[in-house]
């Protein structure tokens, strides 16, 4: 059952998007969770989150990045230079940070010495920062442009119809996600906070029908499982900044007693977990679902909300720590860190927070012992 | 009558401590070699011999330090992190805040009255603020690790750092060394530079009375005396063992609770 979530939530070059692209299927990547899937599936494009698993070495990124910005955007576009992305018909890059948004200008420059790395479609979306009816009315126009340069690239029609029928798909899977929610915040144990991660982040590049329809039967599967009696372990909820690598989980849960049962990474069920409108005109329903919520500190003025939010689910997950990390530079998650950490240890909500090098390339010695440490005050 | 013991397999030493009733038996520290598990054999027959005993004799034993689950000889692992807490609080019973600084990793640890800890903050992976510094810029200047201790008393004007990465300070000394800068003055800034850094991450954990240093760069009274004034605070001097023993110490220690609370080998 977990085999197919696991193959495409631990490689690039998976099953899902090879089958697609035998089919001759197209692939448009994407980097950040502010872009409207529902979009492209109207299209019947696959849209593709861009990850940074699988990097061996930096010299094709760290020659256009530097060496002071974070890892996580130099992974894609090592890879990129590397001709591993070259499946994809088209990219699209979003400011969900600084760091990001530069991948635009640093992948474009690398193209003049990779040649065939930039996709002849190679988008820019940007998303406001605000949530304000102004930056509301901004992202449709973002949307609507957007829309129709798809349309122009791939001459295909994405019609208000077909876009609110690829809401009501994409609800299917939210509702799903939002039960297995419900079952992990529960304190009899029926899933691994690996296992659930792997499937959240197999949904940011499967074909969301079979993604769907995999996930129904998982939970109906979850449902009738039996969690083990007297379960002691620890439960944890990370957060902070981006991480598409299930091993930071892994690490969390492999040698403690313990149980990841909620986050809000992005990859993650962040945004997934509520439904989008299916009456209002999809385009506005879109703009306010996907920038409406600010659960990334990418928003301005939202603080107080994200702390509440938090809380609610730590409450909701009995959660007994909370592992807060940000990748090295990561100024949005570092310093929102710093702030989770003094209103939360206030309240007697044990917390750990660690700065580290983003995914695949970071030796793990450090990030254990921190965590070890934190596991022996929680059982103290 | 228990007889524990504890084994810290560090990055640059590795050090082993054998305890009898609360009493240090024997104690040893060895420069790490590049197996961790001849590091801690190596560490351990060396405090037994001081100890006048033989591995059997040891009832209980925790290993830590980044060479810890390759330890063969081990009852279980704990984190140096708590190990160091206990350590700390034998070492100097009122202490609330240590300063650890070992060979590749500062550590700043707020422990309450029963040495268990409430907050930790690390440095992470950089060479900045560690033993490795010291010993690096030591080697710049041609002099011993115990001599570098020694500058800060013997000059009012110490340089000022601009970087304090490990790389680029050592082109800054060797500038200064060509400008015709005395020794003095670039250790001591050195030393400086050491304690800035590290009492950034002190602060982090807020500090509170009393506050002590283990680890081998507690040894450097320059780098003590100049933490003291930029922290403003007095830092409790180790006088029961070498400060550089507290992780070994702090699982010798826990060995020792295992022990009483009925654990055996």
């Amino acid at each position: 059952m977990m085999d197919a979530f696991y193959e495409a939530a631990s490689k690039i070059d998976s099953q899902p998007i090879r089958s697609w692209k035998e089919r001759g299927g197209k692939i448009v990547g994407y980097t950040c969770s502010y872009v409207p899937s529902e979009i492209f599936h109207a299209a019947d494009i696959l849209p593709v989150r861009l990850r940074g698993i699988e990097t061996e070495s930096m010299e094709i990124a760290d020659a256009y990045f530097g060496p002071y910005i974070c890892t996580f955007p130099k992974c894609i576009l090592q890879l990129a230079g590397k001709g591993k992305y070259t499946f994809m018909d088209g990219v699209i890059i979003t400011p969900g940070c600084d760091s990001m948004r530069r991948l635009d200008e640093c992948w474009r420059k690398a193209g003049d010495t990779h040649p065939g790395i930039v996709p002849d479609f190679f988008y820019y979306f940007d998303v406001p920062h605000k949530t304000t009816e102004h930056g509301i009315q901004w992202f449709m126009e973002e949307i609507n442009h957007m829309i129709s340069a798809l349309e122009n690239q791939f001459n295909v029609s994405i019609t208000p119809e077909k876009l609110q029928s690829s809401i009501r798909e994409f609800n299917r899977g939210r509702k799903l996600l939002q039960e297995l929610e419900d079952m992990r915040a529960k304190t009899d144990i029926v899933i691994s906070g690996t296992d659930a991660y792997a499937v959240t982040m197999a949904g940011t590049v499967m074909h969301r029908n079979e993604f769907t329809v995999l996930l129904e039967n998982l939970v109906k599967e979850l449902k009738q499982k039996k969690a083990a009696k007297n379960d002691k372990r620890k439960r944890i909820m990370v957060i902070g900044s981006i991480s598409d690598d299930i091993s930071l989980i892994q690490l969390v849960e492999k040698e403690n007693e313990a149980v990841v049962v909620a986050e809000n990474l992005c990859f993650g069920v962040r945004y997934e977990g509520a439904e989008i409108s299916e009456n209002d005109d999809a385009v506005s329903a879109l703009a306010h679902a996907y920038l409406g919520e600010s659960k990334c500190p990418r928003m301005y003025g939202k603080y107080k909300e994200r702390l509440a939010s938090l809380k609610q689910i730590i409450d909701r997950t009995h959660i007994d720590g909370v592992i807060m990390q940000n990748v090295r530079f990561c100024d949005l998650h570092g310093s929102e860190n710093g702030l989770f950490e003094r209103d939360l240890e206030k309240e007697g909500i044990p917390c750990l927070r660690i700065e580290r090098e983003y995914g695949p390339l970071v030796e793990t010695g450090r990030l254990k012992m921190r965590i070890d440490a934190f596991f022996e005050r929680l059982y103290k | 009558m228990s007889r524990v013991a504890g084994c810290d397999v560090g990055s640059l030493t590795s050090k082993a401590v054998i305890m009898e009733n609360n009493k240090i038996l024997g104690w040893s520290i060895i420069k790490s070699k590049s197996d961790p598990e001849e590091s801690a054999n190596s560490a351990m027959q060396t405090a037994l011999e001081k100890a006048g005993c033989t591995l059997d004799s040891i009832q209980y034993c925790v290993g830590t330090g980044y060479g810890r689950d390759r330890i063969s000889f081990i009852n279980e692992t704990k984190s140096e992190i708590a190990c160091h807490g206990m350590g700390a609080k034998w070492l100097v019973p009122s202490a609330r805040t240590i300063i650890d600084i070992g060979g590749q990793d500062c550590k700043a640890i707020r422990i309450d009255k029963d040495g268990v800890v409430e907050k930790f903050i690390t440095n992470d992976k950089c060479a900045s603020g560690t033993g490795r510094f010291l010993e690096v810029m030591a080697k710049v200047l041609d002099i011993g690790l115990d001599e570098l201790g020694d500058m800060t008393e013997k000059t009012e004007t110490p340089i000022t750092f601009a970087s304090m990465c490990t790389v680029w300070a050592q082109a800054d000394i060797i500038k200064y060394i060509n400008s015709g800068y005395s020794v003095e003055d670039i250790g001591a800034g050195i030393n400086a530079a050491m304690a800035k850094r590290v009492a950034m991450l002190a602060n982090t954990v807020k500090i509170e009375n009393d506050v002590c240093m283990t680890g081998g760069v507690a040894k450097n009274k320059g780098v003590v005396s100049t933490l003291e004034k930029v922290l403003g605070v007095r830092i409790r001097r180790v006088r029961k063992a070498d400060p550089q023993i507290a992780g070994a110490l702090g699982a010798a220690l826990i060995s020792q609770s295992k022990i009483n609370n009925g654990g055996s080998k």
